[in-house]
């Protein structure tokens, strides 16, 4: 029963990806939109179930290792059943929503999209679900497969194959740390089954462990787009908008935050890995939201706002509060999606044609519910009561206040950044001058109710599901306690961030241009990631080019290139100098046949005696 | 001792004749001289006691296949090969090392190995009832198969030698000539 | 019966044969170069009468019948080619059928 929530999504993949020509596009749509719903629809009940007691499901014996068999199978707790109904409906309402999106693009092909978006839904259910790492990583890589093909989607623009390729390369990285991640559990456990591993966790020596989880982390760095290995979120961008909304609420990048929740008995037994975690976290929120504050690109702000809040959640993780990293992922999933989708809305309502968000104005009138939507979610992202983002980066802020004072003003200010930038972002594009008035012949419309609805449903969830965080955490088996100080300072450093905002781009008190031309450095560094991306372009990349090149002009110019040119120099010579034996006279062959005649006598005569 | 004269005889007038044959220029005496050889070769056949293929060398060798090549010759205007030179004279010089060397070897190898090779009895019955017919017998019995593969042989080497040799209809055109 | 020793023969085969080989290469006309060829296939014959005189067997002679045989169908045959060549091409030296050479 509880296997068909991940089966749903694969027969959806199957029949579109085997059918989907015949089917047509907008049958595909829904196919996939089907499988999504009823994998949501079967998951509530399993969801019920894992409340009350976890349980298992045995798919198959994958492999025998002689006394060690390897067992795929489903493994249900709160913690991966909460997940499972969390990722299984926002992709059914990402889904709806890309019907409207894409529409302009039916008929050329486009069940393709469907096929990949069920195969990535799929692969995120199997990380989530399966109860062995193996299987973890089936679908990890799935993922990568999944987000390799929808992020190179629009595959006759080269940016968006080549920002495919840096996702594809990046997650490589973080796969590859991760397998031998594997490797290592397996060799210290001699078991990938996570009940088995939870088990024996204790007998294990923390140093060794502790080696073997941070490779596990390295997985989860790539995935989640954590520095060092962030390059390819921001350029995931170049993927259709629906894409980038389920890769940065649900599937993708959510895959190595829940991962590191998943084993977290694992890294609480290595305290020391616990602390690489936090700093990783600390580094990426605080350095994504640096670059997002002078970012202009509508979508790719957002990706740095996921950055910094998966960086904020690896933080909590880090300091030891996994269940308000993992609430704060499920309200985080609401409000992101819920925030990709009213930018894709403002793009479709261009003609995805619009990219900066300098290039549009003044959208307020024109796109009423697309701002209602957009600034719902912006509200719930800069954590203002009593939206969900207040509910779950409240209790990250107290745990960091309880670990360390400092902390806690890092991650108020992490949040004071957040505020800022995103409503930096609502301000420009809502308010101000209608900037794209004489570029765009037609005026801006409001997005069809294919795309409004979806979006409706997700701010409703985005209020809604702050809520229910005593339920979650009673699903946990945790408990935390409001600290009214620490949510009345979030709130009011969150509103600081928002006036800021609104005195420089609605107010206009300070020139926001003006200032960004006298802090061109700043602005520049900010917006170039601190150059990490140009580093990465220039020095890893540029020096493997280099080397290659140096390869090619000597090694394969000279050596092989020499071996092959030269055996055809040795031939030809050896060729023109026997040529002249061969005159084609039969006088001279019979002299050869004389020659040739008497040694082989002599060496047989010599031979034989 | 009657042998020994008629061997040397034979011998060397072999030998000179086959001289003849690989020296002479004028196409007509080197025939001339393939059938002294041949002759002289039959008799050195009798002087080894092999009367049937001393008998057959005259009959077929000395007879069919020279008038063969005379027939030939007349084919053949051999008028025209008389202006060139008959022998490549460097090839011959070149070569005549070689065929001392070749000489010395085989004559070296074929004293040694005489000197370690078994001796076999004259048969009683060979004398008895001749040469001819001992031969005949072990040809039809030991040899029948490869006789009878010969007699294919020399059956396909006819056909095919009339079918090269005969006259072709123009079927292409000839570059080189 | 045996007064002359196998050597005897040898050597005059292997004389005659070289001659025979000798000729192939020296000479210029294709009939002439035919005619060395009968020269070393008599050269192998007188061997192998030879021997027989000497171990007093009759194999050998059967193979020289068969030799016979054999080299009329190799004259037949190649005077043919020969013929066929002349009225080809009208040559008949073998320096002017180099089309095999290198």
């Amino acid at each position: 029963m509880e296997v068909l929530i991940i089966l749903f999504p694969f027969i959806a993949f199957l029949l579109i990806g085997l059918f989907g020509r015949r089917l047509g596009d907008l049958p595909s749509a829904i196919i996939a939109v089907l499988g999504s719903a009823l994998a949501f629809i079967f998951s509530i009940p399993a969801l019920l179930k894992a409340l009350s007691s976890p349980f298992s499901v045995k798919l198959y014996d994958f492999i025998s290792l002689g006394s060690y068999t390897l067992t795929l199978g489903l493994y249900f707790d709160p913690l991966s059943a909460i997940t499972t109904s969390l990722v299984c409906f926002i992709s059914t309402l990402v889904f709806i929503y890309s019907i409207g999106y894409m529409e302009n693009l039916f008929g050329q092909w486009t069940y393709k999209f469907y096929a990949y978006l069920s195969l990535f839904l799929f692969s995120m259910l199997l990380i989530v679900l399966s109860d062995n790492l193996l299987g973890m990583f089936f679908g990890w890589e799935g993922v990568g497969l999944a987000s390799y093909l929808l992020i190179g989607y629009f595959h006759q623009q080269k940016y968006a194959t080549n920002s495919a390729f840096e996702a594809f390369v990046m997650n490589r990285i973080g796969d590859w740390l991760y397998l031998f991640g594997i490797f290592s559990i397996f060799y210290l456990f001699g078991s990938l089954n996570l009940l088995e591993i939870f088990s024996k966790v204790k007998e294990i020596d923390p140093n060794l462990l502790g080696l073997a989880v941070l490779l596990l982390f390295g997985g989860a760095v790539g995935k989640s787009g954590q520095v060092p290995l962030h390059t390819w979120l921001p350029n995931a961008m170049a993927g259709p908008t629906p894409v980038s909304a389920l890769l940065h609420s649900s599937t993708m990048v959510a895959a190595g935050v829940y991962m590191v929740a998943r084993l977290y008995p694992v890294f609480e037994s290595a305290p020391q890995s616990l602390k690489v975690v936090a700093l990783i976290g600390g580094i990426t929120a605080l350095f994504a939201s640096l670059a997002a504050t002078s970012h202009t690109d509508i979508k790719k702000i957002i990706a740095f706002s996921t950055m910094s809040q998966l960086g904020l959640m690896f933080l909590a993780l880090g300091i030891g509060d996994r269940s308000s990293a993992m609430f704060h992922l499920t309200t985080h999933a609401f409000f992101k999606a819920l925030l990709f989708l009213s930018a894709g809305s403002i793009i479709h309502a261009f003609h995805h044609h619009v990219h900066d968000i300098y290039e549009v104005g003044g959208l307020k009138k024109y796109m009423p519910i697309t701002y209602a939507a957009f600034f719902v979610a912006a509200l719930a992202l800069a954590g203002i009561f009593p939206f969900a983002g207040f509910w779950s980066k409240d209790l990250i802020i107290a745990s960091s206040y309880e670990a360390d004072f400092g902390l806690g003003v890092f991650v108020s200010f992490v949040s004071f950044l957040t505020a800022y930038y995103i409503f930096r972002e609502g301000f420009v594009m809502f308010y101000g001058p209608e900037r794209h008035k004489g570029h765009f012949e037609e005026e801006p419309h409001e997005a069809p109710s294919v795309m409004l609805v979806p979006m409706v449903v997700l701010a409703i969830g985005s209020v809604v599901v702050g809520f229910f965080e005593g339920w979650y955490m009673t699903a946990l088996k945790d408990h935390k306690e409001m600290h009214l100080n620490i949510a009345i300072s979030s709130v009011v450093i969150a509103l600081l961030g928002i006036g800021l905002a609104y005195l420089v781009f609605v107010k206009r008190v300070l020139e926001p241009e003006k200032l960004y031309q006298s802090l061109k450095p700043v602005h520049t560094t900010f917006k170039e990631q601190f150059f990490t991306e140009r580093l990465y372009h220039k020095i890893l990349a540029g020096g493997y080019m280099l080397y290659s090149k140096v390869l090619y002009t000597t090694f394969e110019r000279q050596f092989i290139d020499g071996l092959v040119n030269g055996s055809y120099v040795l031939s030809s010579a050896l060729g023109s100098l026997f040529k002249g034996l061969q005159q084609g006279r039969v006088n001279l062959y019979v002299l050869f046949l004389l020659v040739g005649f008497s040694l082989l006598v002599l060496i047989t005569f010599l031979g034989g005696r | 001792m009657m042998q020994w004269i008629a061997f040397l005889f034979f011998a060397s007038m072999t030998l000179l004749s086959a001289l003849g044959v690989v020296f002479l220029s004028n196409i007509i005496y080197v025939i001339l001289s393939l059938l002294s050889t041949l002759v002289m070769v039959a008799g050195i056949f009798f002087v080894a006691g092999a009367e049937l293929v001393g008998a057959l060398q005259l009959l077929i060798y000395a007879v069919a296949i020279a008038v063969f090549y005379v027939l030939v010759l007349t084919a053949v205007p051999w008028e025209k090969a008389l202006k060139k030179d008959s022998h490549y004279r460097i090839e011959g010089v070149l070569t005549f090392p070689i065929l001392l060397a070749f000489y010395l070897e085989i004559i070296l190898v074929f004293l040694l190995g005489v000197s370690v090779s078994p001796k076999g009895q004259i048969r009683e019955f060979i004398q008895n009832l001749g040469n001819t017919q001992v031969v005949g017998s072990i040809l039809f019995s030991k040899y029948f198969f490869a006789f009878e593969l010969v007699s294919l042989v020399l059956l396909v080497g006819m056909i095919g030698a009339v079918i090269v040799g005969r006259k072709e209809d123009k079927t292409y055109e000839d570059s080189t000539s | 019966m045996k007064i002359v020793p196998l050597e005897a023969y040898l050597i005059l085969s292997v004389l005659l044969f070289g001659l025979g080989v000798f000729g192939m290469i020296v000479r210029r006309n294709l009939v002439a170069i035919l005619m060395s060829t009968e020269l070393a296939l008599n050269a192998v014959n007188i061997a192998f009468v030879g021997a027989d005189s000497h171990l007093g067997l009759l194999d050998g002679q059967i193979f020289a019948l068969f030799i016979i045989a054999l080299a009329a169908v190799e004259a037949a045959v190649g005077l043919g080619i020969i013929v066929a060549i002349f009225r080809l091409r009208k040559v008949e030296s073998s320096d002017e059928l180099t089309d095999m050479g290198g």
